[in-house]
């Protein structure tokens, strides 16, 4: 009787170390969305209950590894107990009523984390290997970065122009794959202004670890003056260099670079017009016709060293814009 | 159902049981062109998988007792032959049923525009292919062995008959009536059946031969046939299948009409 | 040359055979790429091939696996050429750099190999008579020595070895991988796997990605490959059976693995992948050729699987002793029927899934292409409705391990046998109606959502029972000191799995796993599944029946160096990779933003793999060196009830001379006078 006395002690007293470690531990992120509540919620309990559990297994078998030893010279058996059905029945049905409450705390939970806002504003995500671009078709505005007001909902509707990616900021929780041929939704509102960075969650090629891009929560008056300034922007850029240069930092710039360095494809400072080495030992001049090949049919011409990075064909581009594209790059010197 | 039935009370049963197919067939046909119920279409498609399955696979066979006989006995490793069969077209079925659902997935109620008449055509070969292995099994299980070499040559060839039909005539066909592999998943899902099944003809096929020479060279006899039967299982499951594929693929849904 | 020893004579010529086959294929791949490449694939494919079927050659002559590989490279080669001439004819494009042929050639030439290698091997030998109608005897005596392990041997003893062997050797293979993506890992930043790096026609950023993507599926054959290995040698011998129901089948189930495997590890070498084991469209339908080597390796070891486990059905339905009522069969024959339930049948679905997109890629059939219409959610649903209960697949038998050598240790009746049973059962059915909780980020339909929430928490019910019982069996039991290996592995598979079990239902609630999914939390969390439900309990079947097998005793002290480095090291490994999971480290990247603050931790994690493996050497030396110098084995070595330890060790022959009967409960420790099994008298 003791023993059951002993280890049930212990099992409280175990379980309840587990669970104030675990918390001081901070497992989570700073939670940053309203989205997040009902999830860090839903965990809390989780983590309560992981605590008790791991401590109501561990301690009677530690407790027996220690306790329930051989004592030596004795070379008999232990106590023949082959079960016991009431408890068999009680370690079934009492899981079943936590599964069963947990399956509807689950539930709520994910309601709660889809409630929706008639009013949320819409931001048009584009996902592409391996970069992100953000348009506001309320302000006729397209950014590279996802600046949010805080304590507004915002929906995501996202499309990816290949493969399989997924929008996820751990601060605010909620993840959502985006799918070829479709589009998925992903709404957040935004609670806690800060910096924050949107990855990619879903393997998508080669530079999949980097596909990542700022996301910034401010107040509303803030966000407003960043979608004038972007609309500035904008209406500014009335040469083709200007407007090329807008594509390029929204399209291109996760794997080429526009000041020599180096990066995962070539790069364009000091591209146009200059000797272009290719994979299969030929050589040829950077003219406009290259420019443009490169961007519609990149596999055509490989540059020399690259073989191994396959771009992927850029069709996108109206051919105004594939002007404007390479007008900017002939500034790059 | 018994199983020490005379010879030609074992053949009329299998005529009997083919007439109900080809009826059932019939009615299939019917309900897809007046009622186009899919229930209805599920439901005939089960009872026709029934009767095959209970008549010519003798299902029921797994149950049989083997009295007392040790493991070392023909019967009883037999018997475990058997199981072991079931077991795999248990098995082979899941890929049947992941290229159904894939269908109903992909291509919900609708249906790629096929020659029905040709659908049919092979579809009553292949259930006369079965009545004749059916007979031809009969046959060696009574020690015929010339009706027993007969029913399988001639199953062999409406064998053959089905992959020509499918292969040589259907699939060229559908070309025509743009149901191409490449071209979207219409033609990817019709091709990717027929041809998974077309594949499994083609086993059951050479299977049938292998038993077909192994019998001619007189290794079978009413009592140890296990090859007989095996081969004539498979044969069945590849009707069976058939007899799913063939309203998934032509009967159930509006066809799609194709731009030219 | 001849007084070499053969393992000698096989590296040497590994070696000749590495570097000619590098010189032919360098050679090639000039021809037809027009430049030098010293990294090429080719040259790397030719190497490893014919330095492979050499080193058989040195190793054991022109016969059965020499041969078997000799003809796969020729049928490869032969197949693809064949290809390659239909194409000719047709106008299409024949020989291109950089891999020689073109796709549908190597898909074409690497089916056409394994079958070569069937043929080649002989084990397909009997059935081709049979089929001729040539007379068959039903028993072969096996090849005396070393040989019987590489011939198609029909004993399920040397084929549950031979399984066990080749687990051991990939497990080795793809913990190697991951040691190397670790070692990227462990600080951020690219040191060596950058785009400079290149080797087989990729970068590093690729080779990562192929390196990650092949731990998992190398793993996954690994495990699959060493639970054939544990119900193979055992079941036969728990149920006082001869052998398996279908010994020629059991002798293909195995060899067959060997070819797929050559495949798998060939994607490496013929450019790789970088979609992850789960292949996902439209990322595979644009993957390099690499990932049509990996498709195929995997359809072909699906085979394995899936013969492997309608054969053990049919050994347990058919083959028991006299007396073996259901609740009579020793616990792992009920973890072993709900294994084999769902290897036998759900395999399929992974290979129909992956011969979709193969298809895809070779004919252009749109099934997950949404230009054509097609779905790529669809394919995620036909690949988890395998690798979901696939996951219970690779646990079940673990667990009955744990069931069945805990009731010895502690000499006391494993609590609640019949509810452990059906627990298994429980656990395998349930596990067919979970697989889309792998998808709830999917967009699939979004009421999808909570009813697999529901059915993926009823799980914990019946797993949740085993740990009861286990926690019941040990309480109030007689356990010995100095505690065995075999033991000291039973305990920390319960703990490593309660860990797993544990970090689960997270995963199963929507909202939290919008959190999880996709990041190294789940990592940990299929880690310790993975090591809990398979790998300590692996390692503690070895330890305990490494005895009966060869009759020798492993050495006890390196056993504990194992445990001990081991366990500690793997908590580490598990704890570290949750944490940075949960605050935002995501998985399958090669590189990841110094600002998250993950350095240290990622330090620490490369290092407790690193003690991992070489707690693994540790062992693989052990099992080496006991195999010839372990102290010898007599008799009832754990005083175990079960009928496998009331004969000689190694085991005869044909297991069990005399037949026996059952005649009692089989875990009825401390019942004064109780037996097990009787055997008839001679």
């Amino acid at each position: 009787m003791r023993h059951y006395v002993i280890a049930g002690i212990l099992v409280i007293v175990a379980a309840v170390l587990t669970y104030l470690g675990l918390e001081a531990l901070n497992l989570l992120p700073v939670a940053a969305s309203a989205q997040a509540a009902s999830i860090d919620w839903l965990w809390n309990w989780e983590v309560m209950t992981i605590s008790f559990l791991f401590a109501l297994i561990v301690v009677p078998l530690v407790y027996s590894l220690v306790v329930f030893r051989r004592r030596k010279g004795d070379t008999t058996d232990a106590e023949h107990i082959e079960g016991n059905t009431k408890l068999e029945i009680t370690w079934t049905i009492l899981p079943l009523f936590i599964v069963i409450a947990f399956a509807y705390m689950g539930a709520y939970s994910l309601a709660e984390t889809r409630r929706v806002d008639p009013q949320a504003m819409v931001v048009n995500v584009t996902a592409s290997q391996w970069a992100w671009s953000f348009e506001y078709p309320d302000y006729g505005i397209v950014s590279k970065e996802l600046y949010l007001p805080v304590d507004k909902q915002v929906v995501l509707k996202m499309q990816s122009k290949d493969v399989i990616h997924s929008f996820w900021v751990p601060e605010f929780r909620v993840k959502q794959d985006i799918v070829p041929g479709r589009v998925t939704e992903l709404r957040i509102t935004p609670t806690r202004s800060g910096v924050y960075k949107v990855r990619c969650a879903e393997l998508c090629g080669t530079s999949h670890y980097a596909m990542e891009e700022l996301v910034i929560a401010a107040p509303d008056v803030n966000f407003m003056a960043w979608v004038a300034e972007q609309q500035g922007v904008a209406a500014a850029a009335q040469t083709p260099e200007s407007k090329g240069e807008l594509l390029v930092k929204t399209n291109c710039l996760s794997c080429h670079t526009i000041d020599g360095s180096k990066l995962i494809g070539p790069t364009w400072f000091g591209l146009f017009g200059s000797q272009v080495s290719l994979s299969d030992g030929s050589t040829v001049i950077a003219d406009e016709a290259y420019l443009a090949e490169s961007i519609l049919n990149p596999s055509a011409k490989i540059v020399a060293g690259f073989e191994t990075q396959i771009m992927p064909a850029f069709t996108i581009f109206t051919e105004e814009e594939l002007a404007n594209i390479i007008a900017y790059l002939k500034t790059l010197k | 159902m018994t199983h020490t039935q005379n010879k030609s009370s074992a053949l009329a049963q299998g005529l009997i049981v083919f007439i109900f197919l080809a009826v059932l067939t019939a009615l299939e046909f019917g309900i897809a062109i007046l009622l186009n119920s899919i229930v209805l279409l599920i439901l005939v498609a089960l009872v026709k998988a029934g009767l095959v399955a209970y008549y010519y696979m003798h299902i029921y066979k797994l149950n049989q007792e083997d009295h007392g006989e040790g493991h070392d006995s023909y019967a009883y490793k037999t018997g475990t032959n058997r199981l072991g069969l079931w077991l795999f077209l248990l098995s082979d079925s899941f890929v049947f049923g992941g290229l159904l659902v894939s269908r109903f997935n992909l291509l919900g109620m609708t249906r790629p525009h096929l020659n029905q008449l040709l659908g049919l055509a092979v579809t009553v070969v292949l259930l006369v292919s079965s009545f004749f292995m059916n007979r031809a099994e009969t046959s060696i299980a009574h020690g015929d062995k010339k009706g027993f070499l007969n029913g399988t040559l001639v199953t062999i060839i409406l064998g053959l008959l089905f992959v020509i039909g499918v292969v040589g005539l259907e699939w060229q066909l559908a070309k025509i009536e743009e149901v191409i592999a490449s071209k979207d998943v219409v033609g990817g899902i019709f091709y990717m059946m027929t041809g998974m099944h077309a594949f499994h003809v083609l086993t059951g096929v050479i299977l049938l031969f292998t038993v077909w020479n192994k019998g001619r060279k007189g290794l079978y006899t009413a009592e140890k046939h296990w090859g007989v039967e095996a081969a004539t299982v498979y044969w069945h499951f590849v009707d069976v299948v058939w007899i799913f594929f063939y309203p998934a693929l032509y009967l159930i849904g509006a066809a799609i009409q194709l731009a030219a | 040359m001849k007084k070499m020893k053969p393992i000698v004579r096989g590296l040497l010529f590994l070696l000749v055979g590495a570097f000619v086959g590098y010189g032919v294929g360098l050679g090639l791949d000039v021809l037809v790429g027009g430049r030098v490449n010293f990294t090429a694939s080719i040259a790397g494919y030719f190497s490893l091939l014919i330095g492979v079927a050499l080193f058989f050659f040195g190793l054991v002559g022109y016969r059965t696996i020499t041969r078997g590989v000799t003809w796969q490279i020729f049928g490869t080669l032969g197949g693809a050429l064949f290809v390659t001439g239909i194409r000719a004819i047709m106008g299409l494009k024949t020989f291109v750099p950089p891999f020689l042929f073109t796709e549908p050639a190597w898909v074409f030439g690497g089916l056409v190999g394994v079958i070569c290698f069937i043929l080649g091997h002989g084990v397909a030998d009997d059935w081709i008579r049979m089929a001729r109608g040539v007379d068959v005897p039903e028993h072969r005596e096996d090849a005396p020595g070393w040989e019987k392990y590489y011939s198609p041997s029909l004993d399920h003893k040397v084929i549950g070895i031979q399984y066990t062997v080749i687990a051991l050797i990939l497990l080795v293979v793809g913990g190697t991988f991951a040691l190397i993506f670790r070692t990227e890992l462990a600080s951020s930043g690219l040191q060596f796997l950058t785009t400079e790096f290149k080797l087989f026609n990729q970068n590093g950023l690729q080779f990562y990605n192929t390196l990650m993507s092949l731990h998992g599926m190398i793993m996954i054959v690994s495990i699959l490959l060493g639970i054939a290995g544990l119900m193979n040698y055992l079941v036969p011998l728990l149920i006082g059976a001869h052998d398996m129901a279908f010994p020629r089948l059991n002798a293909f189930s195995f060899w067959i693995a060997v070819p797929a495997a050559v495949l798998l590890l060939s994607s490496l070498i013929l450019g790789g992948f970088d979609t992850g084991w789960t292949g996902y469209p439209p990322l595979s339908a644009k993957a390099p050729l690499g990932i049509q080597m990996f498709f195929l390796g995997v359809f072909v070891a699906g085979w394995s699987s899936i013969l492997g486990a309608l054969n053990l059905l049919a050994t347990v339905l058919r083959m028991r002793a006299k007396g073996m009522t259901a609740f009579r069969l020793p616990i792992f024959v009920w973890a072993s029927i709900a294994t084999s339930i769902i290897a036998m049948t759900a395999t399929q679905l992974i290979g129909l899934s992956f011969q979709m997109v193969m298809f895809q890629r070779l004919f252009g059939m749109g099934f997950f292409d949404p230009a054509k219409g097609g779905s790529p959610v669809l394919f995620q649903h036909l690949f988890w409705f395998y690798s979901h209960p696939a996951v219970y697949v690779f646990i079940l038998p673990g667990l009955g391990v744990v069931s069945e050598l805990l009731p010895v240790f502690v000499r006391k009746p494993l609590f609640g046998y019949k509810w452990i049973a059906m627990s298994s059962l429980a656990i395998a059915l349930v596990g067919f109606l979970v697989w889309a909780h792998h998808m709830f980020t999917s967009g699939m339909n979004e009421y999808l959502r909570v009813p697999f929430m529901y059915s993926t928490l009823l799980v914990a019910i019946p797993t949740g029972v085993k740990f009861f019982s286990w926690v019941a069996t040990l309480w109030k039991g007689k356990i010995t000191t100095p505690m065995p290996s075999a033991f000291l592995f039973v305990v920390g598979a319960i703990v490593v799995f309660l860990m797993g079990g544990l970090t689960g239902p997270p995963n199963a609630t929507v909202s939290t796993d919008l959190h999880l999914h996709d990041t190294y939390w789940i990592v940990g969390h299929f880690h310790d599944t993975l090591f809990g439900g398979f790998v300590f309990p692996f390692f503690a079947a070895l330890y305990y029946w490494f005895p009966k097998a060869t009759g020798r005793r492993m050495n006890e002290t390196l056993g504990k160096w194992h445990f001990w480095l081991m366990t500690p090291a793997f908590f580490t490994l598990s704890l570290g990779m949750m944490r940075i999971g949960l605050l935002g480290m995501r998985r399958r990247i090669a590189d990841y933003d110094p600002l998250q603050g993950f350095d240290a931790t990622h330090l620490v994690l490369t290092i407790a793999a690193f003690a991992i493996a070489l707690s693994v050497l540790i062992f693989i030396i052990n099992l080496v060196t006991s195999l010839k110098r372990g102290e010898p084995a007599e008799g009832n070595l754990w005083n175990s009830r079960s009928p496998e330890w009331q004969v000689a060790s190694p085991m005869p022959a044909h297991n069990y001379d005399t037949p026996f009967e059952v005649v009692g409960e089989p875990y009825d420790y401390g019942l004064p006078g109780s037996k097990y099994v009787e055997f008839a008298k001679k």
